[in-house]
């Protein structure tokens, strides 16, 4: 039996990583479980411990327990890649793409690691050989997104929800492609999926009342979308440094559709989190700015 | 046979056999008349007996109301009519006459007439007014069973032992005895002919038809309230239904199901139906157009003797041999469902209408749901799924049903739902988006079904649940007849339990955390945890209830409309004439569903309890903006507040000086409480108040106190613990004046007075204390003179041995100059919001004027009224530079290469936005700054671009959001649009902020401010920042480009004005030149377009001014022209002053280049003026002039554009 689907003993910590609610994963007793399911859950936990940014800790205790397993490996790949260690990750995980590529766990694990390299179309082909992993879908998904192909996307998502409808994961990619798309998706579907994942208590999170908050401005309903954010905001055990700034950048965003300027948001969010995409961005473009306005006042003084 | 489902009982009552029941047509009263000679009269809604009337002699079988008057009448065994007032309480008179039992009696709809059936087999008319027997009818040759008028016309119709049922006319009688004085001769001849005298010569009622069918005799009959219908009931155990025209009448069909006599019958007022009762214990309801029966409603052990209906309401009274029960054919609760703006609803033809609350507009019928249920049962819950836009209505009918369809699009007209899924049980819900959950009884059995209606899941609910309601997503409430439960439906589990009985509704608040659930009797707020609140209780039922969008709860009872806090807080807010079920409340308005299932809008008051809401939340901005403009005062009010521990809110609305100075007191405000004091002067009061102000350390008040109370002693340790010597002085003096010497002694100890006290112990003889005194203190003088005055020795006196003389501690700090650190007094904001409020008010007129020093009291606030002087400009520049879109296509070009490039991804939707649009923001949101500038160049001949790069900034940030991906991938970016609904790729555009409403709304606002408060460099600031907003902006119409336009033309003309006004107050006035260039740069700070309040303070600054210089042709010139603005009497008084003055000698001293009578525009960048017709160049965008010679250089205005550049004019909106 699948131990992620609704019955099985992972279901929570599952999703609970996929909602955001990293510490809640952490947290899962693993001591009930059964052997085999011992290993998946701490992978959960390693992963989760990933995406809160404690990848040396990851790396110092899988080098401890030994990292035999194709599983491991791939953890432990991201896991160097996530502490810049790049060139070491990559060529750890070449032969094991080779060898397993079969495996589930090295193809999501792997696929994350070729996504951040941008290495898309590596990704994209070892990806295609899952077999009903609704994570590897969710990945496919995201990677489509990233290389602004909205068709491929769509795709993947009306076939996965042929055979597993009303799974956490698929509902996330169909909302994830009903941001991108708007129009009605967005207003029936995303809002939907996640208004309703921030107000069920059980999936309630940091990260849902962001994405809520998101749908939100995007619909332009700005008032309950500044609540929402405010409540994503709000010091709670899921809001890590990550959705902070997502939810910083989102408030920023808002702050301008308001007409309010960028506002207290843009500052804290330069501050705190100098590496955010926004802020990134934000500077690039505005050596661009300089970059193309001079090319103007050359010419006004030439003239 | 079960009770029916939808037969609802609201009232029953034990007593003896009940034989007659009428209804109070307007109170919800019955009387009740019974076999035990005793007639009742009953309040049905409370449920209580409210009188009795015991006259009669044996059973009492006949009962009505009068429609109008305080009156009912009653005909008994006793052969005796009687008439009787219900406020006096007894009966008015008898009436006599019939022979036998007096089966029926009625009142005529309008004239003073009752109608009696008898034993007797007559059929008698009496006249109540003059008391007298006017028509008696003949004709049945057994009892006369029932007797009743028509509705309308002059007919009566009655049913007899005789097998018979007569329809008589008494037109006859109606003429004669209306307006008997009015009748000429004729009229009286035409009477005596037309109308053919009976067999007994009795030409005023006359038998019209005489019905025969039924073979038994016949107890009642009732004509239909509109039709020419009869029904009839007999002992045949048959109700006949009879039709008659103008000339004939006969039997249509026939009701069987009866098993005994059938004892009484009558029309549903407003329904096709007919009611039946009969002695086989039943109550029956048959279709009117089939004749078949509807519903049966059987009771135990009791045969039904009569039955009545309530004339306007949906109500029945049925009498039987224990009494008499009041129901309800069915609910009147319309099914109803909010989303949104919009109200989903049932109407009583079974059809699913939408209500628009926003345009208060109902829609054609959405959808009919005929086919559900049975025809004669409305649907009892619907519930609404937005996702989807499909509904879930149930229907009690065939124990329970549920239908899930989905709505159409538009209203077409009642369509029959072709898509519907059915099944079984009484409750149905959504729970998620594509979720529902049904629940049915019979089974104990809860069923989680997805969207194709099969089953996903299987709960099983606590024993005995009765109901399940929407419990929060993903939860359920689970209602038992005790309690209700929160249900996870995920976890499987019970999350919470509350003992709430009998939870008949739930109604959620807007933002979700909280829920009302509704008992019979009881309102009970919930946490959406289920943990309780508040409740509370109510004697009348409760009907409805919605949260308005404070967090108020408002309900309707039968008779009211009331409103709770979440504290518990309640009060009335309205009566209500009919009952009604509150669907939402928005601001003043209150949307219900009236029982005809109309929306309705009822006005409501929301002052009170948005008052209190305010109070309980601290907002006491709201309270005071609420106190100013409503008229909420009153003494429960004050109570309100004092209560719930605001008295210094409370002390802003009384007068009373003894209330002000409890509430001063309770609040600390010692400085009201001193001055009630002194208003009100009682000992009491002072007492009071010293001891709180000595609480708070007020010293100077419990002086005050002790002063008024002339408590030496105290006064006396008080200036001691303030250390005030000085006052110490003066007490030890009022002590000797009063001759007071255990005051005295005191106060020399407190000052540490040896030689006072050693003077006074000797006055009073008391020698030894003196002595002693003086001793310690190594007075030895002293001591020697008190040892000589009596003689001892000082070997004689044996003293105990003694220290050093204790000294009281001499004052460091002289605290008695101030109060002691007072205990802060709890000002609330409210109360410095209430000071402060006058406070600003000062300040912003001060404001206005201080910055233009000469003038005082400039009348600014005239508030902003758009003069579109510049609004012309448009066509001319269109004209002139009509350069096309064509870089358009170029464009478009360079992104079909970029995308060609990159062949592995597609393009992003940034891209999408440059190729969909011509406008420069659009551009700028893409974040191709090159292409956005290339555009403004043509359009506008922008070259400085240095100055746009916040509003490039801006308006390319507000497009992206980051969205949490896969955990440990970068987020998803996404791209906000301003399209929101748009579909089509090739028309989303993005989201350009501050868009034109935000700008004219508050930039200009912000600006005006500026100019008003005379903060002329922020102002300056912030239109030139609206110069750069609108110059990257789109709009959405045609209409926006021109409101733009004109905004752009007034800033531009502040910008000017203000650049003027700042250039003259950066020159100093030493030297001939610079005061000949101040005053002419005063006198163009008012050539510029500025809103006229605006440009009086221009021209009173540049009047005086020139006065000031002597230049009184100019001030003169000025003067004239605020007269001519008018506005402000105080600034128009003073031109009016300078004017006169100017008069007596209109020359100027000093020369200056300022033509008063000459049309001409200033240079933006020389500040001077441009006349008409001498050579210019224009900013292409804002329309600034210059002299030629600025020609090629950077606007001053817009510090963008070059001057007279060739441009296409601003693009704001791609039609």
């Amino acid at each position: 039996m699948d131990p992620f689907s609704s019955e099985g003993e992972l279901l929570t910590p599952h999703t609970s990583l996929y909602q955001g609610q990293y510490s809640s994963v952490l947290d899962f007793d693993t001591n009930s479980l059964s052997p085999t399911n011992r290993t998946a859950a701490q992978i959960l936990k390693y992963r989760a411990q990933i995406a809160l940014g404690q990848s040396s800790a990851v790396l110092s205790s899988l080098s401890a327990s030994a990292a035999s397993s194709p599983d491991l490996t791939s953890v432990r790949a991201l896991a160097l890649y996530t502490s810049d260690k790049k060139t070491e990750a990559l060529s750890a995980l070449e032969s094991l793409v080779e060898k397993e590529g079969e495996n589930g766990t090295v193809q999501v694990l792997c696929g994350t690691v070729l996504a951040l390299a941008e290495r898309y179309e590596d990704a994209l082909s070892l990806l295609s050989k899952h077999q009903g992993s609704l994570e590897a879908v969710l990945l496919t998904t995201q990677i489509h997104l990233a290389t602004n192909r909205l068709d491929l996307a769509q795709r993947e998502v009306t076939a996965a929800k042929k055979w597993a409808q009303d799974n956490l994961l698929v509902n996330l990619a169909e909302a994830w492609v009903g941001l991108r798309q708007g129009g009605s998706l967005l207003s029936s579907t995303s809002y939907y999926i996640y208004s309703e994942l921030a107000s069920t208590p059980s999936s309630s999170s940091a990260s849902s009342l962001l994405a809520q908050g998101i749908t939100e401005l995007h619909l332009q309903r700005y008032d309950e979308a500044s609540a929402s954010l405010a409540q994503s905001l709000s010091p709670s055990s899921d809001l890590t440094p990550s959705i902070k700034s997502d939810a910083l950048a989102a408030s920023v965003v808002l702050s301008l559709c308001t007409g309010k300027g960028t506002g207290e948001a843009w500052g804290e969010l330069q501050q705190q989190q100098s590496e955010h995409v926004m802020v990134r961005d934000i500077e690039e473009k505005g050596k661009a700015f300089d970059e193309a306005a001079g090319k103007w006042r050359a010419k006004v003084a030439a003239a | 046979m079960q009770s029916s489902p939808s037969m609802l009982t609201k009232f029953e009552s034990k007593s003896s056999r009940a034989k007659g029941i009428a209804f109070h047509p307007k109170r919800p009263w019955i009387l009740v008349s019974l076999h035990s000679s005793t007639i009742q009269l009953w309040d049905y809604r409370m449920g209580t007996l409210i009188d009795r009337f015991e006259e009669h002699d044996g059973p009492v079988r006949g009962i009505d109301f009068h429609k109008t008057q305080p009156l009912f009448v009653s005909g008994g065994d006793d052969y005796k009519i009687k008439v009787w007032s219900y406020q006096s309480r007894r009966c008015l008179f008898t009436l006599n006459g019939h022979l036998d039992y007096v089966r029926t009696v009625f009142f005529h709809h309008e004239l003073p007439w009752i109608l009696s059936s008898s034993d007797d087999q007559t059929i008698r008319i009496w006249n109540w007014q003059n008391r007298s027997l006017i028509c008696t009818m003949t004709g049945h040759n057994h009892y006369a069973m029932c007797a009743q008028f028509h509705p309308r016309d002059d007919l009566i119709v009655s049913a007899s032992l005789d097998q018979s049922v007569r329809v008589w006319d008494i037109s006859g009688l109606r003429k004669k005895h209306s307006a008997p004085t009015s009748m000429t001769f004729e009229d009286q001849m035409a009477r005596a002919n037309s109308n053919q005298a009976d067999m007994f010569g009795n030409t005023d009622a006359i038998v019209k038809f005489v019905l025969e069918g039924h073979d038994r005799g016949v107890n009642w009959v009732s004509f239909h309230p509109t039709l020419p219908l009869i029904v009839s009931s007999g002992d045949d155990r048959l109700v006949k239904l009879w039709r008659m025209s103008e000339t004939k009448a006969w039997e249509v069909d026939t009701c069987r199901g009866h098993f005994q006599n059938s004892s009484a019958c009558l029309f549903h007022p407003h329904q096709d139906l007919i009611l039946s009762v009969g002695e086989d214990k039943t109550i029956r309801v048959w279709d009117l157009n089939k004749r078949t029966s509807v519903q049966s409603f059987k009771r135990e052990n009791d045969r039904f003797w009569v039955i009545a209906a309530h004339p306007e309401i949906n109500l029945f009274a049925a009498g039987h041999d224990n009494g008499v029960m009041v129901f309800k054919l069915e609910r009147e609760r319309p099914a109803s469902a909010i989303h949104q703006n919009q109200l989903f609803y049932v109407d009583k033809q079974k059809m699913v209408r939408c209500y628009d609350f926003s345009k208060k507009s109902d829609s054609s019928p959405l959808l009919s749901l005929r086919k559900l249920g049975s025809p004669w049962m409305p649907p009892r819950t619907l519930s609404y799924n937005p996702a989807e836009r499909a509904i879930l209505v149930t229907s009690p009918a065939e124990n329970g049903v549920y239908e899930l369809v989905h709505l159409p699009k538009d209203a077409a007209g009642a369509i029959e739902p072709t898509d519907a899924r059915k099944g079984a049980g009484t409750s149905a819900v959504f729970v998620a988006r594509n979720r529902f959950a049904v629940f049915s009884p019979s089974s104990q059995q809860i069923d989680i079904k997805d969207l194709s209606n099969s089953a996903t899941k299987t709960i099983k609910p606590p024993p005995g649940t009765t109901d399940v309601f929407f419990g929060g997503t993903g939860c359920l409430l689970l209602t038992t007849s005790a309690v209700v439960a929160l249900y996870d439906i995920q976890q499987k589990k019970q999350l919470a339990e509350l003992a709430v009985p009998g939870v008949k509704y739930v109604i959620w608040s807007n933002d979700g955390l909280y829920a009302a659930l509704l008992s019979k009797h009881n309102v009970t707020i919930v946490t959406k945890s289920l943990e309780q609140v508040s409740t509370l209780h109510e004697t009348i039922r409760i009907k409805s209830a919605a949260w308005d969008d404070a967090g108020v709860l408002l309900y309707s009872t039968l008779n009211h409309i009331k409103y709770t806090l979440l504290n518990g807080d309640n009060g009335i807010v309205r009566t209500l004439d009919q009952t009604v079920y509150i669907v939402r409340v928005k601001a003043r308005s209150v949307f219900c569903l009236d029982r005809q299932s109309k929306p309705k809008v009822l006005d409501v008051d929301p002052t009170e309890y948005r008052f209190k809401l305010a109070l309980v939340k601290r907002n006491y901005e709201e309270m005071l903006q609420i106190i100013k403009t409503s008229s909420l005062v009153g003494q429960s009010i004050i109570s309100y507040l004092q209560k719930k521990g605001y008295p210094e809110i409370a002390l802003q609305f009384v007068q009373d000086p003894q209330t002000r100075f409890e509430l001063a007191i309770e609040c600390g405000n010692l400085d009201v409480a001193v001055e009630m004091a002194k208003q009100l002067d009682r000992p009491k009061l002072w007492t009071r108040l010293g001891t709180e102000a000595l609480a708070h350390g007020n010293h100077q008040v419990v002086e005050m106190a002790y002063q008024k109370l002339r408590q030496f002693d105290k006064l006396s340790f008080l200036y001691l613990s303030t250390g005030d010597e000085s006052k110490l002085a003066r007490m030890a003096k009022i002590a000797e004046h009063r001759g007071d010497s255990q005051s005295r002694f005191q106060n020399a100890l407190y000052l540490g007075d040896v030689d006072t006290r050693v003077q006074m112990l000797k006055e009073l003889d008391l020698y030894p204390l003196a002595y002693a005194t003086a001793k310690s203190s190594g007075m030895e003088d002293e001591c020697q003179s008190i040892l000589e005055a009596t003689g001892f020795t000082e070997d004689q006196i044996t003293l105990p041995t003694m220290g050093k003389a204790l000294q009281p501690p001499k004052p460091i700090v002289p605290t008695h100059q101030a109060n002691w650190p007072v205990k802060a007094a709890s000002h609330s904001f409210f109360e410095k919001a209430l000071l402060g409020e006058v406070g600003g008010l000062e300040e912003d007129t001060m404001a206005a004027s201080n910055g233009f020093d000469h003038i005082d009291g400039a009348e600014a606030d005239e508030g902003p009224t758009r003069d579109g002087a510049l609004g012309e400009d448009e066509d001319e520049d269109a004209a002139g530079w009509d350069m096309g879109d064509d870089i358009n296509v170029e464009v478009e070009a360079d992104f079909v290469n970029v995308e060609s490039a990159d062949a592995g991804s597609g393009s992003s939707e940034a891209d999408l936005w440059a190729r969909n649009s011509p406008i420069a923001a659009d551009h700028v949101a893409a974040g191709s700054f090159d292409t956005a500038m290339q555009l403004l160049n043509r359009q506008v001949g922008a070259v400085h671009f240095a100055p746009l790069k916040p509003r490039f900034l801006e308006i390319y940030q507000a497009t992206k959001t980051y969205l949490p991906g896969m955990p440990g991938l970068p987020p998803i970016v996404n791209y906000v649009r301003r399209t929101v609904e748009e579909e089509d790729t090739r028309k989303v555009l993005p989201i350009v902020p501050r868009d034109i409403e935000t700008i004219a709304s508050v930039d200009l606002q912000e600006g005006y401010g500026a100019m008003r408060s005379n903060r002329l460099d922020d102002g300056l600031k912030t239109f030139k920042r609206i110069l750069h907003s609108l110059m990257v902006n789109a709009v959405s119409s045609q209409q926006q480009v021109k409101e733009a336009v004109k905004i752009i033309s007034t800033a531009t003309e502040y910008t000017l004005a203000m650049s003027i006004e700042l250039e003259r107050r950066a020159l100093s006035t030493d030297g001939e030149a610079n005061l000949k260039k101040s005053l002419e740069l005063s006198a163009y700070f008012t050539i510029p377009k500025l809103e006229v309040a605006h440009r009086q303070l221009a021209l009173s600054a540049a009047m005086k001014f020139a006065f000031a210089n002597k230049n009184l042709s100019s001030a003169l010139s000025f003067s004239n022209r605020i007269i001519a603005n008018g506005g402000s009497p105080k600034l128009v008084e003073q031109a009016k002053k300078v004017k006169s003055q100017c008069e007596r000698s209109p020359q100027d001293k000093i020369d200056i280049e300022y033509d008063q009578f000459a049309e001409f525009d200033i240079c933006a960048a020389s500040h001077t003026p441009i006349y008409h017709g001498s050579p210019n160049a224009k900013c292409p965008f804002d329309g600034s002039l210059y002299h030629s010679q600025y020609k090629g250089q950077a606007c001053r205005i817009c510090e963008v554009c070059e001057i007279g550049a060739p441009a296409s004019g601003i693009r704001l909106f791609a039609s």
